[in-house]
């Protein structure tokens, strides 16, 4: 079954259409990465799926039970229920400063899913030990390097259980050395069976790790297959030029590492 | 008259001082937290009188809103002579009301320094309303408005002064008809002194607290 189901969604910023009729299915232990250029709503379409934005058109469902159909959204208490089986990652981490890593972790268990005290402290060694941070339990964010900030997000958002888990270009904001700890944790997810969508610019990993890559252009999804068909495409003018763009980019990189 | 004979007797007047004080800040404090999220309001209807209070509040002087809830309140139609206050209680009710406006541009200013992304983390963990504001909310802004919360605590200590001009006696009263009793100048020392220990204390406190809050 589709755990997520987009039908025709449409999103404008004032008189700017951002999002131009999107259809987005993600299957069940599905790793669907999201590409494209800055500026083309990726992250808008993200947001739109756990309801940080509001659509304007279209129908969204999530594990079968609607969102927002043809425009008109579920209940405010629905919406919680719903918005409820999925994580967000986000491109700043956004973890709680005043609170260690710990709280952090344990914050929503305890206050929203009332979860027993046990329960929820069992769940977040397990969830720690998952990305590699168990020592750093009592630390507080500002004593963390981005990408154990990163890791520390992931497990955050891994003690709900969520059914799907959103990814909003979780390395953009680190220095590349750190990327590579971040990207590995979300492989074991993919793994181990977890839904995940993810945008980003890690071409290297969509190519490794998705199921389906979707480029996005303008508001549209232009084009959507398996890493060898999106990396081998020659066809589409718009998509090589992303990548030409992107390769170039990367030997740039390549180049100032080695120099 | 030797220091400690002037310490006692302005020591008379420190119970108005400290009370005047502390009842200010214990209630001025939330006071000014809840105004700051109402002028926060996206519903104009809430936000504008809050906003037209802290107006008021902080572009007249204090000595006149003392004159006015003291003095004045009682000659207003119909109401007036309901409005006939203990003085001590007008000026403790004048200082809330005037300090609770300041706190609440200090905590608006705290409430607009946290990122946008914190809501929206919370949002998606499924935090209700009030739990964003209590458990994600307020910490942080704490760390954020105790460098000018206790700047306005240190004026707070000195404009409890003011109460004499509404004729209650607190410290700088009696340093002042000591000095005109005894023809010398140091009882305005020794309140000075009196000024600068209340002063220290807090400073103190507040360097306390926002090592506590370093995070
Ligand atoms: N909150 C917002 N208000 C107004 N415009 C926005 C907002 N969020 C995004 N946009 C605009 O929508 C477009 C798509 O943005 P976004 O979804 O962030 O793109 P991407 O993530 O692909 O870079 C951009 O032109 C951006 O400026
Ligand atoms: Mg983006």
């Amino acid at each position: 079954m589709n755990i997520i189901h987009a039908v025709g969604v449409k999103k404008k910023f004032g008189g700017l259409e951002v999002l131009k009729g999107v259809d987005l299915s993600v299957s069940q232990g599905e790793v669907v990465a999201i590409i494209g250029p800055s500026g083309s709503g990726k992250s808008t379409l993200l947001r739109c799926l756990i309801e940080l934005e509001r659509i304007d058109e279209g129908s969204i469902y999530v594990g079968g039970r609607p969102l927002v159909e043809n425009g008109v959204y579920v209940k405010e208490k629905e919406i919680k229920e719903i918005r409820r089986r999925m994580g967000m990652v986000f491109q700043h981490f956004n973890l709680f400063p005043h609170m260690t890593v710990w709280q952090n972790l344990l914050l929503a268990p305890l206050s929203v899913l009332k979860m027993d005290k046990k329960e929820a402290e069992d769940r977040a060694t397990e969830v720690l030990s998952q990305v590699g941070l168990l020592e750093k339990k009592n630390e507080l964010p500002k004593n963390l390097s981005g990408g154990q900030k990163q890791r520390v997000a992931i497990a955050r958002a891994l003690m709900m259980r969520p059914d799907i888990l959103l990814f909003d270009e979780p390395t953009s904001a680190l220095d590349p050395e750190l990327t590579g700890e971040v990207l590995s944790v979300m492989q074991d997810l993919a793994r181990n069976d977890a839904t995940m969508v993810i945008v980003t610019h890690e071409m290297e990993f969509a190519k490794n790790v998705a199921d389906r890559i979707i480029f996005m252009n303008e508001g549209v999804i232009a084009l959507e297959g398996t890493p060898k068909e999106i990396f081998e495409n020659t066809t589409h003018a718009r998509l090589a030029a992303f990548l030409a763009r992107w390769d170039a980019k990367e030997q740039e990189e390549g180049q100032a590492n080695i120099g | 008259m030797s220091i400690a004979n002037i310490s006692k007797i302005l020591l008379m007047g420190i119970g108005n001082t400290v009370t005047v004080f502390a009842v200010t800040l214990f209630f001025a404090i939330p006071l000014g937290l809840v105004l700051s999220f109402i002028s926060m309001s996206k519903i104009a209807l809430f936000r504008a009188p809050v906003r037209a209070f802290v107006f008021v509040m902080r572009g007249t002087p204090l000595m006149l809103q003392l004159f006015f809830v003291c003095f004045g309140l009682p000659f207003l139609p119909y109401v007036g002579r309901y409005l006939v206050m203990d003085r001590f209680y007008a000026a403790c009710l004048t200082f809330v009301l005037n300090y609770a406006a300041y706190f609440c541009e200090i905590f608006r200013g705290g409430l607009l320094s946290i990122d946008a992304g914190q809501y929206e983390a919370a949002k998606v963990l499924g935090l209700s309303k009030w739990q964003v504001r209590l458990k994600v909310v307020i910490p942080q802004m704490i760390k954020v408005v105790l460098p000018p919360v206790s700047n306005e605590s240190i004026t707070l200590v000195k404009d409890t002064a003011l109460i004499t001009t509404i004729g209650l006696t607190e410290t700088l009263h009696y340093a002042k008809s000591l000095v005109n009793s005894t023809a010398s100048v140091l009882p305005y020392g020794v309140a000075a002194v009196f000024y600068l220990l209340m002063t220290f204390v807090l400073t103190k406190l507040f360097e306390y607290l926002e090592r506590k809050y370093a995070f």
